[in-house]
């Protein structure tokens, strides 16, 4: 059973479209899995769309004592041009039925989840028991990624200096608190340490704005590739 | 009391923009949405060309993807959201990261995107109603709240618009958030 969902405020965020797409994706794969947020996003969505289209006048005229003013800056959009153009065809948007992708890690295939259909994916590469594909999401600092473990793999201790969202698409995993299950979302920022392990091996989907720090002994001498992982 | 919205003929509407590519009806629809859409575009993108875009691009979709709507999942004005939602995540991803790969439609399903009258959660979670918990909130604390998450507004607007210290709007915002979360009961484990 899923114990971990996103925040309240990420959900809010979500929902307002402020997140990046790598961010916007798994609160979306995970509500896939999750009916509890699911209901929460929908709640909350059509909470902002009422609030958006209906505090307008009303509302607004409480923070914004000189609201005339900004009603003077808008431009003078030519509306009934915008009409005429927009309904010049009666042509209806067609549905795209959506067929499942699957992507395979040693041998083993999977399910896209949907957010993730028209994501470039790059090359994966190896590691050990630890395979990745870069999803080329292009937003900067952050990086996207599927991470596969093979069964009894797992990633040295580490902790990060900006967060780490973990998502799991299959498989479970354990580390210091506990064991996560498919569905389960899991945010740490710089604060955590851990060690994650998959006894039975998994699949990810990982989201990090900054490359792992490895913090134990031996494993110190990881930290090159600990922007390989994430 | 704010303006009530007018939902059932927004709806209907909305459905005879579908069902018969009815003109006045998306008339109707536009005159409703498009100032508001403009309004809100213009607080997310600096140039007012691509603010009007938003509008455009919002109320094209609404004329071409009106069949999309499901009035059992959900009121027409949560359905326009999600519109222009989706059409200013695409606008925002392709003006800041040059990629036009247009993904808010995999992220936000048009049609899954509402709620479900048949949801087996509707009746325990029936008091999470948002709005209803801010209500309870002191009265300075609610103010900030739904500056903040309704409308929007940056903490610095907030600061400005109610005529008081940052710090106090910080304080509050946390203060009120804190409030939410024990009782939406953000932790679900
Ligand atoms: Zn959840």
């Amino acid at each position: 059973m899923i114990k971990h969902h996103p925040t309240f405020e990420l959900l809010k965020s979500f929902v307002d479209g402020e997140l990046p797409a790598s961010l916007s994706a798994g609160i979306a794969i995970h509500a896939d899995m999750c009916a509890v947020c699911q209901h929460q996003i929908a709640q909350l969505t059509e909470q902002v769309a009422e609030a958006s289209f209906e505090f307008e006048e009303a509302f607004l005229d409480r923070f914004i004592v000189d609201s005339n003013d900004d009603i003077e800056d808008m431009p003078v959009i030519n509306f009934d041009q915008m009409i005429d153009d927009i309904t010049a065809s009666n042509a209806l948007t067609e549905t795209v039925v959506k067929t499942e992708k699957q992507i395979s890690f040693n041998e083993q295939s999977y399910t896209l989840p949907n957010a993730l259909h028209n994501m470039d994916l790059g090359r994966t590469t190896h590691i050990g028991k630890l395979s990745r594909a870069r999803i080329q999401l292009d937003e900067n600092e952050i990086h996207t990624s599927l991470l596969h473990i093979q069964p009894g793999g797992g990633v040295p201790e580490h902790t990060h200096k900006g967060f780490e969202l973990t998502l799991l698409l299959d498989g479970s995993f354990e580390d210091e608190n506990g064991q996560y299950v498919k569905g389960d979302f899991i945010m740490l920022n710089g604060d955590h340490q851990h060690h994650p392990i998959s006894p039975e091996g998994c699949l990810c989907y990982t989201v990090a704005n900054d490359a792992l720090h490895f913090t134990q002994g031996i494993n110190k001498l990881l930290n090159p590739i600990g922007s390989f992982i994430y | 009391m704010p303006n009530e919205i007018d939902h059932s003929q927004l709806c209907l509407k909305l459905k005879a923009v579908a069902q018969s590519r009815d003109k006045q009806a998306f008339t109707v629809l536009f005159k409703f949405f498009a100032t508001k859409i403009l309004r809100i575009a213009r607080g997310k993108f600096p140039n007012e060309a691509q603010a009007n875009e938003v509008v455009q691009e919002t109320m094209s979709n609404v004329w071409r993807k009106a069949h999309l709507f499901n009035a059992d999942k959900g009121a027409a004005t949560t359905w326009v959201y999600t519109v222009m939602r989706n059409v200013t995540f695409d606008m925002l991803r392709k003006i800041k990261g040059n990629k036009e790969d247009n993904l808010s439609d995999d992220i936000w399903p048009m049609a899954e995107s509402m709620v479900s009258e048949t949801d087996n959660y509707e009746d325990h979670l029936a008091q999470d109603n948002l709005l209803s918990v801010i209500d309870t909130l002191p009265e300075a604390q609610k103010e900030v709240v739904k500056g903040f998450y309704l409308m929007e507004m940056s903490q610095e607007q907030l600061a400005t618009k109610l005529n008081l210290p940052l710090g106090t709007i910080k304080s509050r915002l946390r203060l009120a958030l804190a409030k939410l979360k024990v009782q939406l009961g953000e932790d679900h484990d």
